[in-house]
Formats: structure tokens, C-alpha cells, sequence
């Protein structure tokens, strides 16, 4: 046989067995126009990288990123949960080209769902009870959801301390008692501040008038330099002349006189 | 010289009235005559006639052409009056002591007189008092002396704060803040907005409150000041109707920096106004209105 026919061949057993193929149907469904295909398959995506992440959790060593991760899922879980009953309704609508027989394995598909999604594992120890009391509740009442999982389920592990979560109450603490202090330090700092710019315009205001009066007392020395020369020149001239002598004389005479007269 | 001011004062009068004798009145010997009488009457806490006689020696000041005496005399006069509760009188003689230290030239002296009488009558004649302090925070602003007048403008608001006048106060706020820019005084300036935005506030107008705001964020300086993230957070908070916040704002340090008048209003913010809250329910846009 030559290349060419082994090719040929292979080729029509393929197609002949095409509806086998689980992936490729999946995918011709997904292209397809049926919204309940593509959302199914969106959903099974969604618990499929669910699972990973736990897994990867369960190896994780650092408890931050873990419980980080583990909320992450949670999250997950309660939104796929939403999604539910949307994926149910399109479930039982008649899409043209399925048999009744589809709509029945689609139904029982979605249905499945519930409990899938509740087995994802997310750092809360699951129980039996869970899925059984959810699996009403999310179709009863689709708008109450939980994030975590069903609550009475906190065994020790729960609320035990760890180092590092001891660590950052502590931490918690101090930053709380330095920040209080800070404040109190921000307030004297305003008062401060608003002192020092209320005296800045103070003096702000002060300096035209210094300036007024240093010309005026400016003004005033300078006068008096004045009158204090022509002092100085009018002693001079009184003490320059005789008038000084001759007064000191007569004084004298008539200091005499006056004596005489009481004596 | 005898020392009864009575008779000093006749003796005065005397020698200012013009007589066939007497043809020309001798203010200084007469002035000189009034000043002592004046002396004697408050020492012998006659004030009526002491007020009489220092307003006789103003005038005889003036007719010595020396304005700054007279105006000194006027001022003691209108001090006595004041004791005496004459207000009239008190608005007069300190407008006409201002009216001569104008005619020496001096600004200063004149709006500190009229700023006293205002001080004065601030109780009695609020009207009166408020026009007094234009005037003097004119005669400064005309003299270039603007730094001098945030004082004035400052008792005026809360005069008019008194009289429950909020509008008129906001806008004396925004006088203080264009005197205050024109000498670079940034401080004054942005409490002077901060206050007026408050005062809008409190008298229950939000929009104007808001339209001030705006206004004022034209200005680099506000714009860049501690008063101005008060402000917002004060109108934030209203406009989300947020008492506590509000009350938080009000007992901040910036709005505790400001003039006491202003503080007493500021803590009375949220309760002075109990339609803040219904107010902001119908500015909340509808959802489904694109626009």
C-alpha cells in the first residue's frame, strides 16, 4: 500500500468514528449556539482549575498564601453555586436537535453540580451534612450565600494561634499606640503652625510702621543736633565776651551794697 | 488763674464772645482756660460739664490751626460721652475727631477712632457700628494700610453675625480675603474663605456655600492651603448629609484656628441645619438617566 492510501484510509475510519470523540464533540458543542453546552462547559473549567488550587493549598506551606488560596475558592464555590440554577433552566428549555433522552442526562448533570462543587475541598473540614442541607437551600433561596462553608463546623484548628497570627495582633497592637501618639503629635504641630504664620503677619504688619518711626526719630535727632549747635554757639559767645566778667562784678558790688545797707 | 472750673469756663467764654471791647476772640488764652476747667470737671467727676468744656477747646484748637489737639480733645469728649451713654453723641464726636486726624494726614488715629466707636456702640446701635467700621476699614484700605483693617473687618462679621445677617458677613469674610491678598497675607486669606464658607453654612445655604467654594479655589494660595481640604471635607460631608463627619470637620484643628465667633458657629454646624440630610436625597442622580 503506498503512503497515499494508508493516508485515505485513516482519514475515513476517523470520520467514521468522529462521534466517538469525546473532546472533539465537546468543542463542536462549545462553537455550537447551544448557551447550555458552552455554560456547562465554562462550569466543569471552573471546578476543574477549583480542584488545582486545592491541591496546590494542601502543598502550600505558608499559611498566609493558604488561607489566602482557600478564600479564592470559596469564593469560586459560591459563585459556580449562583450560577446553578441559571445552568438549570437552560437545562430543561427544548433545544432543537437533542432527544428527550439528553435533556434528561442534562438534567442530571446539573444536578450533580451541586454536590461536585461542595466536594471541592477548601481548608474547612467537610462533612457529610453539608451537601445534603445545601443542595435545597441554593435552589430555595438563591440570594443568601456563604462564603465559607456550613458554620458549627469550627474544630480547634479554627481559632488556634498560630505563631505568626500572635505576631501580627501584637504588631496590631503597638502600631495602634504609636498612631495615637502620632495624632496627638499632628495636633500640636497645626497649633504650631498656625501660631507661627499669625505671627509672621504680625510682624508682617509691624514693619511699616518701625520703618515710620525710625524717619521720625530720625527726624527728631537730627533736630536736636541742630539745636544743640546753636546752643553750643550762644554759650560761646556769652563766656567769649566780657559781659561774663562784668556781670560777676556788678553781682559782687551789689552783694556789697546789700550787706552794708542790713548790716 | 482760679481754680474753679467754673469759673474758668466763664472766664473762657468771655474772652471767646466779641465785644465792642473785644475784637478779636483769643482762643489760646481761651482753649488754654477750657483745658484746665475740663481738668478740674472730671477730676470732680462732673462729666457733663468736662465734656462740654474739652468740646470748647477742640474748637478752640481748631481755630488755632492745630487738628491734632482738637482731634485729641474730641476723643476725650467722646470717652466721657460714652460714660454717660450718650450715644449720639459718641458717634459724632469720634467721627468728627476722625475727620481732623484725616485733615493732619494721619490714618491711623482716624479709623482707630471711628474702630472705637464702633466698639462702642457695637451693643447698643449695631446698625450705627457697622457703618463706622467701613468707613474706618476705608480710610485704610484708601491709605494703603490694609493689614491694619483685618481687625475691623473681623468685628464687623461678627457684628453682623449678631444681627443674624450671614450673608452680609460672608461677604465682609471676602473683603478681609482681597485685603489680605493685596498685602500677601495667605494666612488671614484662607481662613477668611474658610470662615465664609462656614457662615454661608450655617445659615442654610448650601449652594452659595458651594459657589463660594468654587470661586475661591481660583486662588493659588487657598488652593494649596490646609483650609482648603477642610473646606471640601466640610461640603463632602454635607452633601452626603454625613453629621459626623461634619461634626469631626468642625472639631478639627484648622477650623479651631479661626476667630472664636466663627468656632461657636462651626460646632453648632450640624444641628443648626436639620435639612442637610433631606436636602442631599434629591441631588442623587437617578440610575438609569444616561446622561
Amino acid at each position: 500500500m503506498t503512503v497515499i492510501d494508508i493516508l485515505t484510509r485513516v482519514d475515513s475510519i476517523c470520520k467514521k468514528y468522529d462521534k466517538y470523540d469525546v473532546d472533539k464533540q465537546r468543542e463542536a458543542n462549545i462553537s455550537g449556539d447551544d448557551a447550555f453546552a458552552r455554560l456547562y462547559s465554562a462550569f466543569e473549567t471552573q471546578i476543574e482549575t477549583a480542584l488545582e488550587k486545592a491541591e496546590i493549598v494542601t502543598k502550600e506551606k505558608n499559611r498566609a498564601s493558604a488561607v489566602a488560596m482557600n478564600a479564592e475558592i470559596r469564593r469560586t464555590k459560591a459563585r459556580l453555586s449562583e450560577e446553578v440554577p441559571k445552568l438549570q433552566r437552560l437545562a430543561v428549555k427544548r433545544v432543537k436537535g437533542l432527544t428527550t433522552e439528553e435533556i434528561t442526562a442534562r438534567n442530571d448533570l446539573v444536578l450533580a453540580l451541586p454536590a461536585r462543587i461542595e466536594a471541592i475541598p477548601d481548608g474547612t473540614a467537610g462533612g457529610p451534612k453539608g451537601s445534603n442541607a445545601w443542595a435545597p437551600s441554593t435552589t430555595s433561596r438563591p440570594d443568601i450565600k456563604f462564603d465559607s462553608g456550613d458554620y458549627g463546623r469550627f474544630d480547634d484548628d479554627y481559632f488556634q494561634e498560630s505563631n505568626e497570627s500572635s505576631q501580627f495582633r501584637q504588631e496590631f497592637e503597638m502600631r495602634k499606640i504609636k498612631q495615637a501618639s502620632l495624632d496627638m503629635i499632628s495636633e500640636g504641630l497645626d497649633a504650631l503652625k498656625n501660631m507661627a504664620s499669625d505671627m509672621n503677619e504680625e510682624l508682617d504688619r509691624q514693619v511699616p510702621l518701625m520703618d515710620e518711626i525710625d524717619s521720625k526719630v530720625d527726624r527728631a535727632t537730627s533736630d536736636l543736633k541742630n539745636t544743640n549747635v546753636r546752643l553750643k554757639d550762644t554759650v560761646n559767645q556769652l563766656r567769649s565776651s566780657r559781659n561774663f566778667c562784668i556781670d560777676i562784678v556788678l553781682l559782687c558790688i551789689v552783694l556789697g551794697i546789700a550787706a552794708y545797707l542790713y548790716k | 488763674m482760679s481754680s474753679d472750673p467754673e469759673k474758668m469756663m466763664s472766664k473762657a467764654d468771655k474772652m471767646t464772645k466779641l465785644t465792642l471791647t473785644r475784637w478779636s476772640a483769643d482762643w489760646r488764652g481761651a482753649t488754654e482756660l477750657y483745658e484746665q476747667a475740663a481738668n478740674g470737671f472730671r477730676a470732680a467727676n462732673k462729666y457733663e460739664k468736662a465734656k462740654v468744656a474739652l468740646e470748647k477747646a477742640s474748637q478752640g484748637q481748631v481755630m488755632q490751626s492745630s487738628p491734632w489737639d482738637a482731634a485729641k480733645h474730641m476723643e476725650s469728649a467722646a470717652a466721657l460721652a460714652q460714660k454717660l451713654s450718650i450715644w449720639d453723641e459718641v458717634a459724632d464726636f469720634y467721627k468728627k475727631a476722625s475727620e481732623l486726624y484725616v485733615e493732619c494726614g494721619r490714618a491711623q488715629p482716624a479709623s482707630d477712632a471711628l474702630g472705637k466707636a464702633a466698639r462702642a456702640l457695637e451693643d447698643v446701635k449695631p446698625e450705627v457700628a457697622i457703618q463706622l467700621y467701613t468707613d474706618a476699614c476705608e480710610i485704610l484700605e484708601e491709605d494703603g494700610r490694609d493689614q491694619m483693617a483685618f481687625d475691623l473687618y473681623r468685628a464687623c462679621a461678627s457684628v453682623y453675625i449678631k444681627l443674624e445677617k450671614f450673608a452680609d458677613a460672608a461677604t465682609f469674610f471676602l473683603r478681609l480675603g482681597v485685603a489680605a491678598d493685596k498685602c500677601d497675607a495667605t494666612n488671614s486669606q484662607c481662613k477668611a474663605y474658610l470662615s465664609a464658607i462656614i457662615v454661608y453654612l450655617y445659615g442654610h445655604d448650601l449652594k452659595q456655600a458651594e459657589k463660594c467654594y468654587n470661586d475661591c479655589s481660583q486662588i493659588d494660595a487657598f488652593l494649596k492651603s490646609d483650609q482648603n481640604r477642610t473646606a471640601s471635607r466640610l461640603l463632602t460631608a454635607y452633601n452626603e448629609g454625613d453629621i459626623e463627619e461634619i461634626k469631626k470637620v468642625a472639631c478639627s484643628s484648622t477650623v479651631s484656628n479661626l476667630d472664636h465667633v466663627i468656632i461657636k458657629l462651626a460646632r453648632k454646624l450640624p444641628t443648626g441645619d436639620v435639612t442637610a440630610v433631606q436636602m442631599n436625597a434629591g441631588d442623587d442622580l437617578d440610575e438609569d438617566d444616561l446622561t
